[in-house]
């Protein structure tokens, strides 16, 4: 018997260690294979026609000129592709939403600036725009709608004429009698609280290249997508393939935020024209497309009514939301995130009656859907400005508030007013570790003292709990709760993991490396973690939701515990004792005073079979699906769910200070307490924080898209959407609670709590610094301008620029 | 045209459209997959390379305007294990998520340092405050930045780049 080496001991275990990204060497020497990287021969590039009108009867498109043009391959309508392909629907379990089917090219209409009509495929993407300004089209103008209450008028345009209105999705349901409590409160408080539209904006655009094998009708198809084996499905339903003549590989991705959660009709595209063509095909979104033609997020309104006793405690909310879901031509679109909202809204607070309505209104404007978040920073803005806003009204402190409403710490289970089931830690205890961790009486010193010297200092509180690992199979159609991984102890003791999740900068291969290394007893370079490809494991459901360490961490857990244990018999038999006799720890198998290094057992495994136990069969693989099992996707009759397997936690407060001159917000100060439960890797947990908060300080002040009437994107650029850059955000300070869940390993969610939590407390600490001056903030874009406004609208004596005469100059 | 361009201190001769993007003939031409191409109108980073060791937006120029000069990109600098000390500090402060950012990062810090061996934060924010990352939030890669300048790590490597991979 030989092996090849003996692993180096290691005493710690990897859990819980702040290790190097196991990437990051690859990323900073430039070798990241992202799609724009997948080069092969002889592939031919494609581009998109996009209507440039918002909405607009397509009367004839003319592609003879393109097609005829240097170096074009061939050009296709959406009818011409209609005709070859089945269209995409949303397949979502609910029987209120409205019917629709769309193909990978618009056919008949377009609906919003953007919507792919045509497509050219020539030698390389220089030719192939030459080519689209080739193209005529005839448009019938209609016109366009752009504001979800306008659309959900009597006489609005509708982009669905056989819908007779454009309300996509309305439900309706409550909890305990809203009506009641609001009969029986001392005050109920009635306000209006929107949220403006972003975009979750990847760095890296989606793209795909795609191959056809004609001989074999096997498609390859390469896409920047979160969800690899649900596109396989996806596409499958498309072209008609079979999912085994299907491989869709996800390499390196450039970000992913929810964005490329989607399934993209050019990703259908690309393998529908792969299929047409004797040539592999790519596409690649611009920024451009990327603007006007992704994915848009968390345009909602939120009507609130609250029912308050006399102390602060909320005896009763009735929210109605209307999203704006602009054309609902995503596989699941704006109406499921604004769902998500819809169960929590209530946050951390124990509220008895609760009730809903929602809607769902078509706008011409780009499809809503998934952003980090999820529903849920909408939810947050929402009930922790009401906290504020009954404080206010009660002349009470927010923080009590919050106190006498906070859900108690038992029992757990809790099942919240929607259903929710939060398992496990103290909402309670973690708001007060955030209120000693700031000093929370000594900050409302600083601020009044700031006060007094005409300076606009605020504080903004805000709880949170999120849906961590969640299953959304009535709320994203079909891809919900479980998720498999693949480990294999190689012949030499080397280990192969694949999962089903797929990183977008999450650091997969590193975490969850991590947890198969602290199983196996091995250095961290001895576990290889391969993710995104359909051909090395049965099933995934991808990476969102926070969902990787849970479920995809479940997963490897188990199947490192599998492959272990068989090789613990291995083991056994081979040292001649009995299983219980045998301990793993650091890479070797010991009985007494025997040993036996885990690459000797890995080699027995496969090459000296003999040496194998009677009955034990030869490798050492375990394929896995974890599901714990203990959601409940699809509304009862009271509308309640669960949708999370397990709920991370977090409590936050943002230190900030408005100019009112310029309307510019500093914040000086923001600090959180948070729960994921047992942390993998602290390093990464952390930066996981920080980056979410830069995309919550982005959407507060920075960010907007923005649409004229007539439904033309204004914001189509990096220069006129601005996102955060050096200088635009403070460090978060962080306290980690660690209360671990009942999942496997005790780990719970991690990827979204600081885009949920931020947009609240950054919100209302704007608000808080405004209050003196008379301006009510129940808004979430708080860019300066919008800052400015405010103050200029409330007529605020101590506006400084109040009674200024401003020249604009140049202005006719 | 011809156009001789001297990447990663090799001698690159092309023939390319006058049109064509120095950025795309870097990535599809010259195989430098580092050169990320995100917004096409200089407002990210992504595409930065060392134009005679000055950062510039490689998506900003055409490829005969480098005709000439010398480009130095990411593939130019350590490979791994032997990383550039920018990069080495890049990875010891986990300021690396998706990677998509990270190359522009590592030349614009290298740059910086070359004409500031030792910035203070503000200036590090001045200076980078064209490079956009959507995944990190910055404060890990400003930390980075100090951290190798502190060690020296920004002086003259990239003209004498450790190891140097074949572009080609």
């Amino acid at each position: 018997m030989t092996t090849t080496a003996r692993p180096e001991t290691r005493t710690a275990p990897l859990c819980g260690q702040p290790v190097r990204r196991v990437e990051a060497p690859r990323f900073l020497a430039g070798k990241g294979q992202y799609i724009a990287d997948i080069h092969l021969p002889s592939t031919k590039h494609a581009a998109i026609l996009r209507s440039p009108v918002a909405h607009a009867v397509i009367r004839s498109i003319d592609t003879s000129a393109a097609s005829a043009a240097p170096g074009v391959i061939a050009a296709y309508t959406g009818a011409d592709l209609a005709r070859i392909s089945r269209p995409f629907s949303h397949l979502l379990p609910i029987p209120t939403i409205k019917p629709l089917e769309w193909y990978v090219l618009a056919t008949g209409k377009v609906r919003y600036i953007g919507e792919p009509l045509a497509v050219v495929v020539a030698d390389n993407r220089y030719l192939a725009e030459d080519a689209l300004e080739l193209i005529s089209v005839d448009y019938e103008e209609l016109a366009a709608v752009t504001d979800a209450e306008q659309a959900l008028a009597e006489s609005a345009p509708l982009l669905y004429g056989e819908w007779g209105n454009n309300e996509f999705l309305r439900l309706e349901y409550s909890t305990g009698d809203p009506d009641a409590a609001m009969a029986a409160a001392d005050t109920v408080l009635s306000a209006r609280i929107g949220q403006h539209r972003v975009i979750g904006l990847p760095l890296e655009g989606h793209g795909a290249v795609g191959r056809f094998d004609h001989a074999s009708g096997r498609l390859t198809l390469y896409a920047s997508s979160q969800q690899p084996h649900n596109l396989r499905t996806v596409i499958s339903d498309i072209t008609g393939l079979s999912e085994a003549a299907i491989q869709v590989t996800a390499p390196d991705m450039g970000g992913g935020f929810g964005n490329k959660q989607h399934f993209m009709r050019e990703e259908a595209l690309v393998a529908v024209l792969a299929m047409q063509l004797p040539y592999p095909v790519s596409w690649l979104q611009d920024r451009v497309e990327s603007f006007t033609a992704s994915v848009h997020s968390r345009q909602q309104v939120h009507d609130v009514s609250v029912a308050v006793r006399r102390d602060g405690k909320v005896l009763g909310l009735k929210v109605e939301i209307t999203a704006d879901v602009g054309n609902p031509v995503l596989y699941f679109t704006g109406a499921s995130p604004a769902m998500v909202t819809t169960s929590l809204v209530t946050g951390t607070y124990d509220i008895p009656s609760y009730g809903f309505v929602l809607h769902c209104a078509a706008t011409n404007k780009c499809p809503m859907g998934a952003y980090r978040g999820f529903g849920q920073p909408q939810a947050y803005v929402t009930i922790e400005r009401v906290m504020d806003r009954v404080a206010a009204e009660l002349g009470l402190d927010p923080a009590d508030v919050r106190r006498i409403n906070m859900i108690p710490d038992e029992p757990r289970p809790f099942t919240s007013v929607t259903g929710a089931q939060y398992d496990v830690g103290s909402f309670r205890d973690q708001f007060e570790e955030l209120l000693a961790f700031i000093d929370y009486p000594r900050l409302l010193a600083e601020r009044d003292d700031a006060r007094r010297h005409g300076r606009c200092l605020g504080i903004g509180l805000a709880s949170i709990v999120e849906t961590t690992a969640p299953n959304l199979h009535s709320v994203a159609g079909r891809f919900g709760g479980f998720e498999m991984s693949q480990l294999t102890v190689q012949p030499d003791g080397h280990v192969t993991v694949d999962v089903g999740t797929k990183s977008q900068g999450q650091g997969h291969e590193t975490v969850l490396a991590q947890v198969a290394a602290d199983v196996l007893t091995l250095p961290l370079e001895w576990i290889q973690v391969r993710d995104g490809d359909t051909s090395g494991l049965p099933y995934g459901m991808g990476t969102w939701g926070s969902r990787s360490a849970v479920m995809g961490g479940g997963a490897v857990l188990r199947a490192a515990e599998q492959v272990r244990d068989k090789m613990v018999r291995v083991a056994a038999s081979m040292l001649e004792t009995s299983e219980d006799a045998v301990a793993l720890e650091r890479g070797m198998f010991r009985a007494g005073e025997h040993e036996l290094p885990l690459p000797a057992v890995a080699s027995a495994a496969y090459l000296h079979t003999f040496l194998l136990p009677p009955g034990e069969s030869p490798g050492l693989v375990a394929t896995e699906a974890y599901d714990p099992g203990n959601t409940s996707p699809f509304p009862d009759e009271n509308g309640h769910m669960n949708v999370g397997a397990t709920y991370a936690t977090a409590a936050g407060a943002a230190v900030v200070e408005v100019d009112p001159l310029t309307g510019n917000t500093l914040i000086r100060d923001f600090a959180v307490v948070h729960d994921c439960g047992r942390i993998i890797n602290p390093a990464i947990v952390d930066g996981q924080i920080q980056g979410a908060f830069a995309q919550a300080v982005g959407t507060v002040f920075l960010e907007e898209i923005v649409y004229d009437p007539s439904g033309q994107l204004l914001t189509a650029s990096l220069m006129d959407y601005l996102v955060p850059a050096f200088g635009s955000v403070p460090h978060v300070r962080i306290r980690h609670r660690e209360t671990p869940s009942a999942m496997a390993g005790g780990f719970r969610g991690a990827g979204e709590t600081g885009i949920i939590l931020a947009p609240a407390a950054l919100v209302n600490a704007v608000a808080d610094a405004l209050a003196p001056m008379g301006v009510t903030v129940m808004q979430t874009n708080l860019g300066a301008r919008h800052i400015r406004e405010l103050i200029r609208q409330a007529g605020a004596p101590r506006d400084p620029l109040a009674g200024a005469r401003i020249t604009v100059i140049g202005a006719p | 045209m011809r156009t001789s361009i001297s990447v990663n201190a090799r001698t690159a001769e092309v023939d390319v459209e006058p049109r064509r993007l120095l950025a795309d003939v870097l990535h599809d031409e010259l195989g430098l997959t580092s050169v990320h191409s995100a917004c096409e109108q200089g407002a990210c980073g992504s595409c930065t390379v060392l134009l005679d060791q000055e950062a510039v937006r490689s998506c900003l120029l055409f490829a005969v305007q480098a005709d000439g000069h010398r480009v130095t990109t990411v593939e130019g600098l350590g490979s791994p294990p032997r990383l550039h000390p920018v990069q080495e500090a890049l990875a010891a402060h986990h300021a690396v998520q998706c990677g998509y950012c990270t190359p522009g990062m590592v030349l614009s810090a290298i740059d910086l340092l070359r004409r500031n061996p030792m910035p203070t934060p503000a200036q590090i924010d001045e200076a980078m405050a064209g490079n956009i990352c959507r995944c990190s939030g910055y404060v890990s890669i400003r930390d980075a930045v100090l951290d190798a300048a502190r060690s020296g790590g920004g002086q003259g490597r990239p003209a004498q780049a450790a190891r140097r991979s074949d572009p080609r």
